[in-house]
This record gives structure tokens, C-alpha cells and sequence, in this order.
């Protein structure tokens, strides 16, 4: 309370604060929202006349966030077909939010964390910079919340104007040079007295006594709590009573993970790309278009929910992400979803000194179109190969003739208007030509509507995304390259880099292993036999099974079965880089033969493979536990990840 | 090509297919990427030749179930529209008791016996006598929805029906939750993608849309007691359209929410 006795003070009557709520009103270039009632309870609304505002309301039912990631929000408009045409419009009025308490100012300023990172989202950005927050203390304390213990309750930033009702007055504190002239346009107010200033602070300071739920564990202790007790029975016995419904993220006003979804009209001519609220509560929030389910059990999800708040942000951008608000355990119908109880229940239990384990820290790539997060670049189909039933080879050219410059092991968000954005990994090497290479396996809508197209038809590209191989690291040592299944696309990409001419003597032997189900499976088989030509690079091929009759020459069996034949000496094993892309179930088996031969976990690199959606850690759909596989992944170091509980489930 | 439509309805009330109807000036959008080749409600001509076949109606009869069959032998794509179509919805609640019992109580005493226009067995939804390839959901289907699976389709991709309980719609809504307003509503456990009309005007929701969970029997007590509501309430709320779904005598165990249909 320090800093904001040292903002400047204003008084304003009760009479005049209304007619200052009607300037504001009349005002049409910006539009007015203040908390209203709904029934018994109160919502944020647009407001026609200062009688409606209430500002002695307990709580919400939504926060303030819907006006700032809006329930259903238009990413952009486009046309269906062989052209590309993208709109974006954002023609909102700036927003003026009367009566925002605490807390939520608070949750906000916490968004802004995650929204206006390195990779702004520029949806979130207009508004936010357009926006004038007028803050109120708050004057009735809902049952539920328990904000005091997570010293929310009251705030020194994140407001343009505070308002605290000190009886028959309101002072207002000045958080902003915009709040301040908003005052100065539109209200008759006076200096505060120093009498007035010392009545807000007293009411300011006497607040936390009127809540009725406490934490008893302090909030800087609950990473720790959380660590250590991630296997907890809590978990799996108060989940059990959940309904899976995820009211309490979508109440929650530090939830912020979305889906994307393309709406087209009915005569099949335009589109728009839709952003909606979304869920980790919810089944197919893991779900990738293979239809595998990485958090199917719901006492992982339930987890999940509180591990993020209390653990997996906090250790990112250094907040608790809850401010205690109580309106998940208003909203959650068996009452399990209340963070205060279930740090109370955990609080008997042993806390941890490890911060670290569902979290890495890693340096990671930075966008390369930092313009447009949502936008993808026009580009198009080049070359169509089909590959095998249900795999086929694109080359694609950026239309813009610039080179994609990305890493071997990044990935880029495929777009089909109307149909959505698949994230697929890049198989060809780095090249300076503004064409690359994908190999789409047939899972999903997307990838089930790229086998339909064209040469010469369009498509969008966001990316490059992700993290890729740190190939400086793999210089003057041994490869041993081993790829299962569509593996072998991304791996190529790493395979091409480092057979390139100007690159091959930077590195020692090349080792590459591949498995796949069938021989009609092997995937660019011709390219293989033209790398083993080269000196000191050998390829060992297996398959799971051959049918009779079918022409195979090499061997049969899982991959795991080709590492017994590999002798590397002890000197050898120390100099190896080991790199593994496969689908989930390959990685725990090939990792163990790894580490028979020898080969340190810190020299083992892996890609993973996770629901990306938006490719710039802002969805949550791909997070395995604190970690962004679109961010710190696809590509991870494998003793940096081991520990990681979800990573190899 | 235009993929060629069908519409076809057994034991209904036509409303499903008068959404469509009802989508006015839009059927002319609709018939730019479609031809609708059958459509009793508004057509007088009909063709056996088509690609995608829209069922509206239960399956009450044997000759329905023939009849089913042979249009699902025709269609490339099958779609069940409506709840009678996708869950028997309104029509399942006579499977509470004997068929026989039922047609007295409707018929009296008149011999309807040997007509076989009355041989009827137990309400079956769509699914239950042949495969459906896609579900247009509720009572009446939301027209977005209709569009989204009609447009799909029509692009070739399968339709994005919500696999989450109509909660998420009506939070976002920011209505006041029915319990708090000491009303039994089963959004918590209903497949959303109605947008949460009902709770949104009002009333509770009635599950047309079909259950995707069925939640813990204890937990269930529980909530009953929390918002000062009894288990007839419930049961009867739940026998609307999913007769069969809550059978006390199974003890509403607990099933996850699982694959999306």
C-alpha cells in the first residue's frame, strides 16, 4: 500500500461519480461496461445509465477476461477455394470496465504475462492498450473467495482509476496518466484530504478480515506442496466426483487456453477462423487427429488444473495462477474444484524442495514471422507424391519466394481454409529456396483433405514453430539416428543437414536405424540406398513383419531388435549423439537400448509428439505438465525431460 | 459432383426436417451445394438415387427396421437426425413398460392385433438397427449445426461435434446456474452444441442432445442434497429423452466420457 499512497488521490462525491459513469456513457467512442445485477448475482455488461452500476457486488459470475480473449472471437475471415484470401478486421471500440476488483486487475495483469510474451497475440494487445480500467475495492467479500490469503484483495497497479468507497464519498486513485485525463474530461472531483487518504487505506488494510476462507498454507509454499505430492490419493479420490463439465475453467479469470475452430457458410464461398474458450478439464483437450487422448484419465486432468496454477506458471513467469476469486467453487456442482480447499487438504502433507520437475528451462526459438501470430503466409503445392496408402510426399513453395529458414525438428501449422491447421513436421533439410517438404500421414480433416489436393492449389503456412535439433551441439561426435515410423519424415530433414556437402565433415559416423510395419511401409527407400553409398554413414532397416512372398532384403522385426548388432566401444558411446522421432510407444523401449550400449542420457535428443494447435504457447493443448512442446519442444534433450511425469506415459 | 441428399423420416413429429425448411432464403444456399433428391416436407418428387440419407424418427416397428435397411443400403453416408434418430429421445420413454401394456393403455380395447401397421416392438434409436456414419443432435437440432454438418459434408471433412457437456456453452453464456435457482438441470452431463438455449431462457436442460457421462451415483446423491432437490426430480428429468440411460437399478455407475461418435 506503500506505492499507491504515493499515487495521486482524488475525492469524488457518490452524486458525481454517477454523473461522471452517464459522461462517460453518452460518450460513443468507447464503450462503457460496469457490473450489473443478473438475478442474485452479478455480471460485467454494457451500460446505459449509471443506476444499473453496482459497485458493492461480491463477485462475478465471468471476469473481465471475456472482453479481453472473448468467448467466440473471429481470428480472421477468408474464401473457400483455390485463392488466398485472408481478412482481418478489428473494428472494436475501446473499452472503459467500471468496478474491476482487485483480483481480477490482478488476473489481468497476469494475462498480459502470457499474451504479450515474446509472441504477442495481437487480439489481446489492441484490446488491452485500448482499454481504461477503473478498479473498486471491494466492499462485500463473496463466501467463496478467499483473495486475502493470495494478497489479492487489494492492488497497487494494473487500474487507471481506484475507486474506494470511504463511507459518504469515493476516493479515486490515480493509477495512469490516461485515467487521469479521463477524470479531467468527464468528472468534478477534488484533491483528496490527507483525512480521506488515511480513511481508504484503514478501509484498504481492514478488508482481509472480512473474508471467511483462508488458506492455511501461504501461497509461496504451494509449488513445493504441489511437487511433492503430484501422486497423491487426493487426486484420484476427489476426481472422482468431477463431472468433467470445466466450469471452473471457463469461470476461472487466469484460464486462458483456447480452440480454434473454421466456420463456413452454407453456400461454401467464405469462412471465418473462430477462437472459443477451451477446457483442460475436458476430454479431447489432448486430443491429436490420430485420436490418441494424452490425458485420458480425468484424475490426470483434474491434476493438471492445479498443478498449472500452482506449479507449472508460477515456476515460468513467477505468479500463482489464482487470485483466489472463488468462482470455480461456486460454479463447480460437487464442490471438488475449490484451489483453497484442496491446498487446505494437501497442507498436513510433506512439502518438497524441488522446483524443477515439471518444468525445463530452455532457450526457445523465436518466431519467425513475429508480425501475425494467427495468420498464415499464402503458399503453394508444388509437387504430390503418394508414398504409400496413406502417407503422401508435398513439396510446397512459400508464395512470398522467401526460404521457410527453419531448423531440422521444427514444425509448421499447415492451414486449409474452412477445413483447420494441422501441425506437421518439415521433412526436408534447411535450403535457402523458398520450397520445403512434408510427408502428411492420413489421420485427421486437415491431413484427409491435403490427399484431395492439387498441385498448384494454396495453402497456408504458419511457422516455422517450435525448437529444433541444436546440430552445433552434434558436431565432432558420432550419430546414431534411429527413426520409427513416419519418423523417418522429420528425421530426414536432420539426415539432409548433415549429409550436405558443407556440412558432413563437421560431423563423425552416421548411424541410421529404421523401422516400419511393413516393407510397402519404408518410406523413401530409394533416398536411403543413396546415403549408405556415402562413406562412413551405414543405414539398418527392419521391418515388424513380412508377408510371404513380399521382397525384403533387410531385416524383420522391431527396431529395438537392431541395436543388439551395434558394438560401440566405451570411448565410442561417450562421443555419440542419439536421436529418436517415433510415436509415443517406440521411445521408452529404444531409449533402454540406448542406454545398454552405453549412450548418456544427455546425449539422447527426442521429438515429441503432442496436439499443437496454436504453435506459440499461448492454447495449452500440447503441455506436458509446465513444458510447451510447441515452444520447449518438439525437439527435447532426453535427461532434461526424463523425470517429466506425462513426457513417456 | 453435388453429393445427392435424401431425407427420410419414421417415428417423429417432422420438426427436425422443418429446421431445415425453416432455414428459409438460406435453402437456397443449401441447394447450390446439394441436391436434395427427397423431401416429403417440401417436395413432391422423390429418387432412390442418393449419396447422403438424413434420418429423421425411432424404429418402432419390424417394417421400419426394413425399411432402414434398405435406405442405409442405398446411402453412402447415413446421418440420424434429431434426437429420436440419434437416442430414441422422447419416443424410449414407453420402454419402461411392457409393449403390450402400452398399446392398451393407447388403443383400449380396439383389436389391433392382427394389422401389421401395429406390430410394434421397443423404441430403438437409429444406431440400433444399422450403422450411422454421422449425428445431428437435439430437439429440435440447432440450424448452426445443421449447417456445420451439412457444409462438412459437402467439403468432404467429418463435422467437429462438441464432445463436452452443455456447462461449457452455458458458462459462457454467464448464466446463473439452474441449481443455484433450486432447479435439477442435466447440462452437466448433456452433450453441448445447442449453445445452452434452454438454460439460457430459463429452463433446465433436459438432455435431447443425449448423455455423454454418467456420473457417480454418490456424487449425484450428493448434489441432490447440496441444492435441496430429490431423486424423483432427477429421475424424471432424465427419462425425457434418455429412458434407459438412469436405471436406478444399475445405480447410475460411473462411466467416462469416452470417444467422441
Amino acid at each position: 500500500m506503500t506505492e499507491s499512497s504515493s499515487k495521486v488521490v482524488k475525492i469524488i462525491t457518490k452524486k458525481d461519480l454517477n454523473s461522471f459513469v452517464d459522461a462517460l456513457i453518452k460518450d460513443k467512442t468507447h464503450e462503457t461496461i460496469g457490473v450489473k445485477a443478473k438475478g442474485k448475482r452479478f455480471v460485467f455488461g454494457p451500460l446505459e445509465h449509471s443506476r444499473e452500476l453496482c459497485l458493492d457486488y461480491d463477485v462475478t459470475i465471468l471476469p473481465p477476461k471475456k472482453y479481453f480473449l472473448p468467448q467466440y472471437e473471429k481470428l480472421m475471415g477468408f474464401t473457400l477455394g483455390n485463392s488466398f484470401n485472408v481478412q482481418q478486421s478489428n473494428t472494436e471500440k475501446p473499452l472503459i470496465l467500471i468496478g474491476v476488483h482487485p483480483y481480477d486487475i490482478i488476473a489481468l495483469e497476469q494475462t498480459d504475462k502470457l499474451y504479450l510474451d515474446s509472441q504477442k497475440d495481437d487480439f489481446y494487445k489492441k484490446r488491452r492498450e485500448q482499454a481504461i480500467i477503473i478498479g473498486v475495492d471491494m466492499q462485500q467479500v463473496s463466501e467463496r473467495s478467499f483473495a486475502a490469503s493470495m494478497n489479492t484483495h487489494v492492488t497497487d497497479s494494473g487500474f487507471d482509476l481506484l475507486l474506494t468507497n470511504i463511507g459518504d464519498k469515493y476516493t479515486i486513485t490515480i493509477g495512469s496518466e490516461k485515467g487521469e485525463n479521463l477524470l479531467e474530461k468527464y468528472a468534478k472531483t477534488k484533491v483528496a484530504a490527507a483525512a480521506e487518504i488515511e480513511k481508504r487505506d484503514e478501509i484498504q488494510k481492514n478488508l482481509a478480515s472480512k473474508f471467511k476462507k483462508n488458506l492455511k498454507v501461504p501461497k509461496e509454499e504451494w509449488s513445493a506442496l504441489l511437487v511433492a505430492n503430484y501422486n497423491h490419493p487426493i487426486w484420484e479420490k476427489r476426481s472422482q466426483k468431477c463431472m468433467e463439465c470445466s466450469s471452473c475453467t471457463m469461470v476461472c479469470p487466469t484460464c486462458f487456453c483456447y480452440d480454434v475452430k473454421d466456420d463456413v457458410s452454407l453456400d461454401l464461398k467464405n469462412g471465418s477462423r473462430i477462437r472459443t474458450w477451451d477446457g483442460c478439464l475436458l476430454r479431447d483437450f489432448t486430443l491429436i487427429g490420430s485420436g490418441e487422448v494424452f490425458r485420458e484419465d480425468i484424475s490426470k486432468r483434474y491434476r493438471h488444473r492445479f498443478y498449472r496454477k500452482g506449479n507449472y506458471l508460477p515456476e515460468r513467469y513467477g505468479f500463482i495462477a489464482c487470485v483466489g476469486c472463488g468462482r470455480c467453487g461456486i460454479a463447480c456442482l460437487p464442490d471438488i474444484a475449490d484451489p483453497c480447499d484442496v491446498m487446505n487438504d494437501l497442507s498436513h502433507f510433506e512439502r518438497s524442495d524441488n522446483t524443477g520437475k515439471f518444468f525445463i528451462k530452455q532457450k526457445t526459438e523465436e518466431v519467425a514471422d513475429k508480425g501475425l501470430i494467427h495468420i498464415p503466409r499464402s503458399a503453394t503445392i508444388k509437387r504430390m507424391e503418394k508414398m504409400t496408402e496413406s502417407e503422401m510426399f508435398f513439396e510446397i513453395e512459400l508464395d512470398d519466394k522467401k526460404s521457410l529458414g527453419h531448423k531440422p525438428g521444427q514444425f509448421v501449422e499447415v492451414s486449409i481454409f474452412g477445413i483447420g491447421e494441422a501441425p506437421i513436421s518439415v521433412s526436408s533439410g534447411p535450403s535457402a529456396s523458398a520450397s520445403f517438404e512434408l510427408v502428411v500421414r492420413r489421420v485427421g480433416n486437415v491431413t484427409s483433405h491435403l490427399f484431395k489436393m492439387k498441385p498448384g492449389e494454396k495453402l497456408g503456412i504458419r511457422g516455422p514453430l517450435g525448437n529444433g535439433f541444436d546440430v552445433k551441439s552434434f558436431e565432432k561426435k558420432h550419430l546414431l539416428l534411429s527413426a520409427a515410423g513416419l519418423g523417418i519424415a522429420p528425421m530426414r530433414s536432420l539426415i539432409q543437414y548433415i549429409l550436405d556437402k558443407k556440412n558432413r565433415k563437421k560431423f563423425k559416423d552416421i548411424m541410421i536405424l529404421y523401422g516400419a510395419k511393413e516393407p510397402n511401409l519404408v518410406l523413401f527407400k530409394e533416398e536411403i540406398d543413396e546415403w549408405c553409398k556415402i562413406v562412413d554413414v551405414t543405414c539398418e532397416l527392419t521391418v515388424d513383419q513380412c508377408a510371404e512372398g513380399e521382397c525384403w532384403t533387410g531385416c524383420t522385426g522391431l527396431i529395438t531388435t537392431l541395436y543388439p548388432k551395434i558394438h560401440l566401444d566405451k570411448y565410442d558411446s561417450k562421443n555419440t549423439i542419439a536421436v529418436i522421432i517415433g510415436p509415443p510407444i517406440a521411445y521408452r523401449y529404444i531409449i533402454k537400448c540406448l542406454q545398454t550400449l552405453g549412450i548418456m542420457d544427455k546425449n539422447i535428443y527426442v521429438s515429441l509428439e503432442r496436439r499443437m494447435k496454436c504453435g506459440v504457447g499461448k492454447c495449452g493443448h500440447c503441455q506436458i505438465n509446465g513444458v510447451y512442446v510447441c515452444k520447449e519442444g518438439p525437439v527435447f534433450n532426453y535427461e532434461q525431460i526424463k523425470d517429466l511425469p506425462e513426457a513417456f506415459e | 459432383m453435388k453429393p445427392r441428399v435424401a431425407f427420410f423420416d419414421f417415428s417423429s413429429c417432422e420438426g427436425c426436417q422443418l429446421q431445415i425448411a425453416n432455414l428459409e432464403e438460406e435453402v437456397l444456399d443449401l441447394i447450390k451445394i446439394v441436391d436434395v433428391v427427397s423431401f416429403r416436407e417440401v417436395m413432391k418428387e422423390h429418387s432412390d438415387d442418393y449419396d447422403i440419407a438424413i434420418i429423421e424418427g425411432s424404429i418402432m416397428r419390424p417394417m421400419d427396421e426394413q425399411r432402414l435397411r434398405r435406405i442405409r443400403n442405398h446411402a453412402k453416408i447415413l446421418v440420424a437426425f434429431g434426437a429420436c434418430a440419434t437416442i430414441g429421445g422422447v419416443n424410449k420413454i414407453r420402454n419402461q413398460w411392457p409393449v403390450k401394456k402400452v398399446m392398451k393403455d393407447v388403443y383400449g380395447d380396439v383389436d389391433v392385433e392382427n394389422n401389421e401397421f401395429f406390430k410394434v416392438s421397443h423404441t430403438k434409436a437409429i444406431n440400433e438397427v444399422v450403422p450411422v456414419n454421422y449425428y445431428i443432435h437435439g430437439c429440435p437440432p440447432n440450424r448452426d449445426e445443421i449447417k456445420h454438418v451439412i457444409t462438412s459434408l459437402a467439403l468432404g471433412k467429418k463435422p467437429e461435434i462438441p464432445n463436452y457437456p452443455v456447462c461449457v456453452e452455458c458458462k459462457k453464456n454467464e448464466n446463473v446456474c439452474l441449481f443455484e435457482l433450486g432447479k435439477f438441470c442435466i447440462g452437466p452431463i448433456t452433450r453441448a452444441g445447442c449453445g445452452a438455449i434452454c438454460p439460457t431462457n430459463g429452463s433446465p436442460c433436459d438432455g435431447c442432445r443425449g448423455i455423454l457421462s454418467k456420473p457417480d451415483v454418490e456424487c449425484v446423491m450428493e448434489l441432490l442434497q447440496r441444492y435441496d432437490l430429490t431423486y424423483e426430480e432427477m429421475k424424471s428429468r432424465c427419462t425425457i429423452y434418455n429412458t434407459g440411460v438412469f436405471n436406478p437399478k444399475d445405480g447410475m455407475t460411473l462411466v467416462r466420457r469416452g470417444k467422441n461418435e
